[in-house]
């Protein structure tokens, strides 16, 4: 193998590392706050349409495919996914969320089975798909680009093997990065409920504004480099707004009275056995 | 009638569900376009206007959230 075509190797793995590492830092977030076969459903139909499209388009799909128009879209929706779970989120830790609603009891619900060992109910949640799905589309679709344009520019008259190249740099891409994913995998499902709904959400809505600014013709400072700048931006801004809530809120009352009762319920069993 | 809005409730609700973030972050993505292509303004200030108008949709609704509560 040529110098030209290990740089252009190289240069695809690099590359598709950056773009599997957000497809599949969703992909694994989604897993873990909501369920893996939504996750897993949603990243295997994207990659399912992916090959589709790569195999009706071929090389044209660097020509066409409006990926502007597609980052516009998949940015807008993540902004709004991202932002309708950081505001949960915020409200929870800032105590002002009824802490005997609906969602709560199940999420209640869900800690205790995991606390037992035993796997919460793995039903199809639409909303973990759709993100799994767009997330996995997009970067996929930018990999596709990657390797064809690489693969492109590094074939001349005598050689063609491109594309093959920079398709075996994305690929190594892909192992590396799904290895490493499985590994910070079962750590991240010890971390609590809530957290994890506060870190999605502010991943979601900053890998939402870096999309979705990409599509309006943003040039982001540092093209990719952004990414990890928006995310510690939205996390300070959403830790304030914590701060700026928290005081509006009598949420230590409403624990302490709540485990008060628990308590009492739990007590008066043992008092009637003891006190006959 | 009632099935149609309800499709369309459902649909709002699970893009959304709220309607001060929907509003903002459509006015942030119009508004950034409207820059970039009509306006052509600097990037920097594209960017900062973007993320702004994002952030004023959750800080509002959140402000919204305050209403009748007393500071502790």
């Amino acid at each position: 193998m040529t110098g030209q075509l290990w740089a252009v190797a190289i240069a695809a793995f690099l590359a598709s590392c950056v773009e599997f590492v957000e497809a599949f830092t969703i992909v694994l977030v989604v897993g873990v706050t909501v369920n893996w076969r939504s996750s897993l459903a949603g990243a295997a139909a994207a990659a399912g349409a992916l090959a589709v499209i790569v195999a009706v388009f071929g090389t044209a799909i660097v020509t066409l495919v409006p990926i502007d128009a597609l980052r516009l879209v998949v940015g807008l929706l993540l902004v709004l996914f991202g932002m309708k779970w950081l505001k949960k989120a915020i409200l929870r830790y800032a105590g002002l969320k009824a802490i005997h609603d609906e969602e709560a009891i199940y999420e209640e619900h869900l800690a205790e089975l995991r606390a037992r060992g035993e796997a919460p109910p793995a039903k199809l949640d639409p909303f973990g798909f759709v993100t799994s799905f767009k997330s996995v589309l997009l970067e996929g679709l930018e990999v596709a680009f990657i390797v064809i344009t690489f693969g492109l520019q590094a074939n001349t008259k005598t050689q063609k093997n491109g594309i093959p190249i920079a398709a075996i740099g994305a690929v190594a891409a892909f192992i590396v990065i799904v290895t490493l994913g499985s590994v910070v995998r079962a750590p991240l499902q010890r971390v609590p409920e809530n957290t994890l709904k506060f870190v999605v959400g502010v991943m979601l809505a900053s890998f939402g504004t870096f999309w979705g600014g990409e599509g309006l013709g943003i040039t982001w400072w540092k093209q990719d480099l952004s990414l990890p700048i928006l995310v510690v931006f939205y996390l300070l801004v959403a830790l304030a707004l914590i701060q700026w809530l928290r005081p509006y809120a009598p949420a230590r009352q409403v624990k302490a009275s709540v485990r008060r009762d628990r308590l009492e319920q739990e007590q008066r069993p043992v008092e009637k056995e003891v006190l006959g | 009638m009632n099935r149609i809005m309800g499709i369309l409730k459902a649909t709002y609700n699970f893009f959304a569900g709220d309607a001060i973030i929907l509003t903002a972050v459509i006015a942030a993505f119009v508004i950034g376009w409207l820059l970039v292509h009509a306006a052509k303004a600097p990037n920097a200030l594209i960017a900062v206007v973007f993320i702004v108008l994002i952030l004023a949709g959750i800080t509002t609704t959140l402000g919204r959230e305050l209403a009748g509560r007393k500071r502790a």
